[in-house]
């Protein structure tokens, strides 16, 4: 196998995929990624995968991750159908002292154009007559949606190797080193060299990082959620909670523990997890669950994506970051702009490395 | 097994799909799964486990005890979902994403 790149990345995750097609995009010849297992054994395989944007705060990252929801119908027509799905996003609320709280989210928000309605309850019951009757109310916007994320990834690997990328998979990085402006990249299956090295560990990002010296702060948050039996199509929406994928089955879920690696499904989330969904939605409380899984999301320290080239460190690059879904398409292209071009079209200072000091 | 056996009936996998996320570089029960959909359906990898595994010795030449087992869930057979539930409505590990949004002097922070 070709030992010298112009470009390696570490990870071939959404986030490592993502930026690898993006690159090849570019240039055709001379991107490597490495990834430790398969692509999806990570994080990427174990998410609802929500593309979400309506109520992340504060506004500056609804306004990122909304430029990355923007990018995907067109993402989907480069790479193949990913099943993504402009559903539109409902946030239901129990609770009517919640509705202050919703209208001064869509006041701010309208500001830098993202458009939530604060829905009545008859309003969410005419959109999502499934819902529970007893709801008081939801924040909805049009911009969100979902993914499915086995064929996100798989076609983006597609696309990219399609375009002259390379893959190295179960093979794990051991060491990285640096000498003569190169990186060498020492790995279970040999060394290989390069001129950029792009570090997409995700979940991992911390112990990559050490391989140079380099603190990532990037911890494990893990999210457990259910599946249900294939359903014929009765929700419309995605409901930041569940959704329905294509097949008919429904995904319920929103939790977050923090557990290190440890991938366990647990009785006590499963619960809750149930309760939820049997709130929200009480007609599933027939539905048959066949299946419980868990992810482990990469959580950076203060909980906004780490970005663009590391300080002090010569096309050493890092992009680590929770909701690697949605991001994918904006964070790929813009580690492709700040390589080839040296500048992103979208500022990126507020997400660099740099500011934990 | 030729090109067309049907390797997981619940969900319709060939053997020729199975064999192309090997050629690919997937190793493992679960990186069929999460390529094919294989061991997604209703039974949840009890019938075909036993086949891809003999796919992947054959083109990888792994010996059997080498390939992992498809990592089992709960509830192992379909159960209501209502059999789950406790019909509490405290959430503890479960969020709501309107807990994340904080108002701080009347604004969104």
């Amino acid at each position: 196998m070709e030992t010298n790149y112009e470009t390696i990345v570490i990870g071939g995750g959404v986030v490592g995929s993502g930026i690898a097609y993006h690159l090849s995009e570019r240039y055709k010849e001379g991107v490597l990624v490495l990834d430790k297992k398969y692509p999806m054994s990570g994080t990427s395989g174990s998410t609802q995968a929500w593309v979400w944007v309506h109520n992340k705060t504060p506004s500056w990252y609804a306004e990122f991750s909304m430029y990355s929801a923007e990018l995907y119908p067109y993402l989907s027509k480069k790479i193949g159908d990913v099943e993504y799905k402009r559903t539109g996003g409902l946030s239901p609320f129990f609770n009517e002292s919640d509705r202050e709280k919703a209208e001064k989210l869509a006041e701010s928000y309208r500001k830098i154009g993202i458009k939530i309605k604060v829905l009545s309850r008859e309003e969410v019951l005419e959109k999502e007559p499934y819902m529970n009757p007893e709801v008081a109310g939801a924040t909805y916007s049009s911009i969100d949606g979902n993914v499915n994320p086995f064929r996100l990834i798989d076609m983006y690997m597609r696309a990219a190797k399609r375009n002259g990328v390379r893959y190295s998979t179960y093979n794990k990085v051991t060491e990285i080193k640096k000498h003569d402006g190169k990186y060498a990249v020492v790995s279970d299956n040999g060394a290989f060299e390069c001129k950029n090295l792009i570090l997409a560990g995700g979940t991992w990002s911390r112990e990559i990082g050490d391989m140079l010296g380099v603190k990532i702060p990037v911890n494990q948050l893990r999210g457990q959620i259910l599946v249900s039996e294939p359903l014929k199509p009765f929700l419309n929406f995605t409901i930041s909670g569940l959704r329905q994928a294509n097949n008919g089955e429904v995904l319920m879920g929103y939790s977050m523990e923090e557990a290190g690696f440890n991938r366990a499904t647990t009785l006590d989330v499963i619960q809750e997890t149930a309760n939820m969904a049997v709130q929200y939605v009480p007609g599933l409380r027939k539905a048959k669950i066949v299946r419980a899984f868990s992810g482990i999301r990469a959580m950076p320290e203060d909980g906004f994506p780490i970005l663009g080239k590391v300080p002090g460190h010569e096309n050493l690059y890092v992009a680590a970051t929770h909701s690697g879904v949605t991001l994918s398409p904006l964070i790929g292209t813009l580690i492709t702009e700040l390589i080839m071009d040296g500048e992103t079209s979208i500022p990126i200072d507020r997400y660099s490395l740099s500011r934990f000091g | 097994m030729d090109k067309t056996t049907i390797i997981c009936r619940c969900e319709e996998i060939s053997c020729e799909e199975v064999e192309e996320v090997i050629s690919n570089g997937g190793r493992t029960f679960d990186d069929v799964k999460r390529i094919t959909r294989c061991g997604m359906g209703p039974c949840q990898a009890k019938i075909c486990t036993s086949m891809v595994a003999e796919i992947i010795h054959q083109q990888t030449g792994l010996s059997l005890s080498e390939i992992p087992l498809p990592r089992m869930r709960m509830p192992l057979s379909p159960i209501k979902l209502e059999t789950l539930a406790t019909n509490s409505t405290s959430f503890s590990a479960v969020k709501s994403v309107l807990d994340d949004v904080e108002i701080e002097e009347g604004k969104v922070r």
